[in-house]
């Protein structure tokens, strides 16, 4: 008995929709006629600057935040309709750094919404351990507190507590960008590995082209709220919108320079 | 090589536990009941000459009668602290006076002659409040209402009733408790007329006397049995309308206390009636005029009457 | 020093007299705790409420403590005996560290980290009792430790009103003119203070350390 949703998905396959969805805070507008959609199994990246609402998406789909106008739909209903807990259960979140619980060992951090869920001991020391070998880490690790691992291995961890549930969608916010290159060139294939077998609806933020074009399957550029590109990747690739040869340009080097 | 998943709770936790536990047991020590470890009857009195006498009287009669460890913890500051105490078991006697217990601890009116009073507050004690009293010591230590030994010969005066009239051209002088009791000035004013020029002057009770020989005040209201009264040549006038309750020495004792050592109250009522008015004048006046221990005098006055 | 010898000659008296002080100060802190804590965690959550409760702290605070001894004396129940009355009076000066540290310690916790909890789907009481109380630990028992060295000193003056403790040596000793006396009742509880300080102290800087790694 897993988190899963229990409303099928909508009729076009999407597990995540933004329908037009219009939202502002004190009277600044942050998103704006934002329209979008993830399918199961696929990987959509957020890119933009910062202050461009990517942020702000995310929260949108785990109900952290309400739309203002629009709708944001889940597995077909509404967040507006959804109980937010069940919501936030079948959503895993990772963010930057990994808001790890500081007083709590990794084991008892990547256990917590099972916990919560109520399944039993053997379950949840049987689930820890898989997710442990899965993200890479030594399994002696468990025991620790979050203050005595490295970066990289406190990302691990976040993306360990993440799937513990084995929630059908996964939203990232900057997930790999306190790294350092080596590491987060590693967190990348790994992630991208772990993608092609769970076949999760996955939400990846970032501002990074880069780890855009070696993550994604679709990328939805964002630029002051608005929605400016939603490409494949492939498309994106050689898409000549301004906008997307100013950011391939920002990251020129001498293969992505066109 | 597989690695204990299930940590017991680490060590820190462990430890903020016990931390906490050691606090709260210690906070349940002091419930176990210390006062019952106690064996040695505890003897309380107020802070003034007399009641040190008293209680220094209580402790000899009984140390000498009973051979029971004795522990003296006088200089309570007062008749609430007193009464508290003995509620809270912290003392399991102390020298109280009738008209007192009536006034200031059961918040009666005052009025009724020695008798009445005496069996009031002894009923009303054992019923709300588990004390038992002792037989009354002999001497009553009654506001004395005093003025100058020449001034009472020179005008003739006996009663307060007679003083009453020359009142408008004297001043006053009282203790603050003498001010605020409910048996104090205000109704001994109503009582006899009494009018002064100026409001009464407040003093502590250690200067009231010898304010009075200064002529800084023309009459105080001190104690009946206060040990200055002759040495100091003044008079105490008398109190004809009976306006004062009586004040009849008495010792206020644990009820429990009794029972588990009933040997305390034969010791006790050797005391009863033993005491009059003089006796307690010339035991404060050793003390206070002469400067004599209190253990001291206490012990021959009990010599001296065969007591011990 | 004198005041040894007087101690050890009437040790029965001092170790009573400590248990008196120990209850007056340790029970008084455990109902300001009960009482402040939850207040502390109301505040954090309606913050609307914050200023009525502060503010009625603060004013009790700002009262003599033998004015609030007195105060309390004609009471029904508590005025009867006054080791209740102290213990009333000595928890209601506890309230305000209790309440202040409470909101201060779960305010002062990582938004960053109560929010991935949130996002998580631990719901509200689970955060409080998960997250925020154990992450705020260390600096509620600051706020535990000012309230018991507080209640010890005040205790002191419980004996004016006869609740008893330590404080019974010092009055005493006043009347009779013996310094021995008075410190008799005062080192005691001096060293009281400080051992609480130290003790909780300890506690705190352990529950600190484990929190703050992060």
């Amino acid at each position: 008995m897993s988190a899963t949703p229990t409303s099928p998905a909508a009729t076009n396959g999407a597990v995540i929709e933004f329908d037009r969805v219009f939202f502002s805070l004190n009277g600044r507008p942050l998103l704006e006629e934002l329209t979008l959609s993830v399918r199961e199994g696929e990987t959509l990246v957020l890119l933009g600057r910062s202050g461009s609402g990517k942020t702000t998406t995310l929260k949108l789909i785990n109900g952290l935040l309400m739309p203002v106008e629009g709708e944001v739909r889940v597995s077909g209903r509404s967040t507006k309709t959804w109980d937010a807990i069940r919501l936030r259960r079948s959503i895993g979140y990772v963010i930057q750094d990994g808001g790890l619980f500081p007083h709590f060992t990794v084991e008892r951090n990547i256990a917590l919404v099972p916990r919560i869920e109520g399944w039993g001991h053997q379950r949840i020391g049987a689930r820890v351990r898989e997710l442990l070998v899965l993200v890479g880490l030594d399994v002696e690790l468990a025991s620790r507190y979050p203050s005595e691992l490295s970066g990289g291995q406190r990302q691990r961890v976040g993306v360990a507590r993440a799937l513990a549930a084995d929630p059908p969608i996964l939203i990232l916010d900057e997930a790999f960008s306190a790294l350092d290159p080596i590491t987060r060139s590693e967190m990348q294939k790994e992630f991208r590995a772990l993608q092609q077998r769970m076949r999760k609806a996955v939400v990846f933020v970032t501002h990074d082209l880069r780890e855009a074009l070696l993550l994604a399957d679709r990328i939805a550029l964002m630029e002051e709220g608005r929605e400016v590109v939603n490409l494949p990747v492939t498309e994106f690739r050689v898409s000549q919108h301004p906008l997307v040869r100013a950011y391939r340009e920002a990251f020129a080097g001498p293969e992505e320079a066109r | 090589m597989k690695a204990r998943i299930h940590s017991t709770k680490p060590l820190q936790y462990r430890i903020a536990l016990t931390y906490c536990t050691l606090f709260c047991m210690s906070l349940l020590l002091p419930i176990t009941g210390c006062a019952s470890h106690r064996s040695a009857i505890v003897i309380g009195s107020k802070n003034f000459t007399e009641q040190l006498i008293l209680g220094e009287l209580f402790a000899q009669i009984i140390e000498t009668h009973t051979h029971l460890p004795v522990e003296r913890r006088f200089y309570l500051a007062g008749t609430f602290i007193c009464h508290q105490a003995i509620l809270a078991g912290r003392i399991d006697i102390y020298p109280e006076y009738t008209g007192t217990s009536l006034t200031t601890v059961l918040k009666q009116p005052p009025g009724g002659n020695k008798q009445e009073v005496y069996e009031r507050v002894r009923d009303s004690y054992e019923k709300e409040f588990n004390l038992a009293l002792g037989p009354p010591l002999g001497f009553n230590d009654t506001f004395a209402i005093e003025i100058r030994g020449d001034d009472a010969r020179r005008l003739h005066l006996l009663t307060l009733s007679q003083a009453a009239a020359y009142t408008p051209q004297w001043r006053a002088g009282f203790g603050y408790e003498f001010m605020e009791r409910p048996d104090g000035y205000k109704g001994l004013a109503t009582s006899y007329g009494l009018r002064f020029a100026e409001p009464p002057r407040i003093m502590d009770l250690g200067l009231l006397s010898r304010a009075l020989v200064q002529r800084q005040v023309d009459l105080i209201a001190g104690d009946n049995t206060d040990g200055l009264i002759s040495a100091l040549d003044l008079f105490v006038l008398e109190d004809n309308h009976h306006y004062f309750p009586p004040y009849e020495a008495v010792a206020v004792m644990r009820q429990e206390m009794l029972t588990t050592h009933p040997e305390v109250k034969q010791a006790m009522d050797v005391l009863a009636g033993k005491i009059s008015d003089d006796d307690m004048r010339r035991m404060n006046y050793a003390v206070d005029g002469q400067h004599c221990d209190p253990v001291t005098v206490v012990h021959e006055f009990l010599a001296a009457h065969s007591l011990l | 020093m004198d005041f040894l010898h007087f101690i050890s000659t009437n040790r029965q008296q001092v170790i009573e007299l400590t248990m008196e002080h120990i209850t007056l100060a340790g029970v008084s802190t455990l109902i300001a705790s009960l009482v402040g804590i939850p207040l502390g965690i109301v505040i954090t959550r309606i913050p609307s409420l914050s200023k009525a409760i502060i503010g009625s702290a603060n004013v009790i605070q700002t009262i003599p403590s033998l004015a609030l001894f007195g105060f309390l004396i004609p009471a029904p129940w508590i005025g009867e005996r006054a080791e209740r009355l102290a213990i009333l009076a000595l928890a209601l000066y506890g309230l305000l560290p209790l309440i202040r540290n409470t909101y201060a310690g779960i305010k002062g916790v990582d938004p960053e980290v109560v929010e991935a909890g949130r996002a998580m789907g631990l719901t509200d009481r689970q955060l409080l009792f998960q997250v925020e109380l154990p992450l705020a630990s260390g600096v509620i028992v600051a706020g535990v430790r000012i309230a018991a060295v507080l209640s010890i000193g005040l205790a002191t003056i419980a004996a004016a009103i006869g609740a008893g403790g330590l404080g019974e040596f010092i009055f005493r000793g006043l009347a009779m003119v013996n310094n021995q006396v008075i410190l008799a009742g005062a080192i005691p509880a001096a060293v009281l203070a400080l051992a609480a300080d130290f003790l909780l102290g300890l506690l705190e800087r352990r529950l600190t350390s484990l929190r703050s790694r992060s």
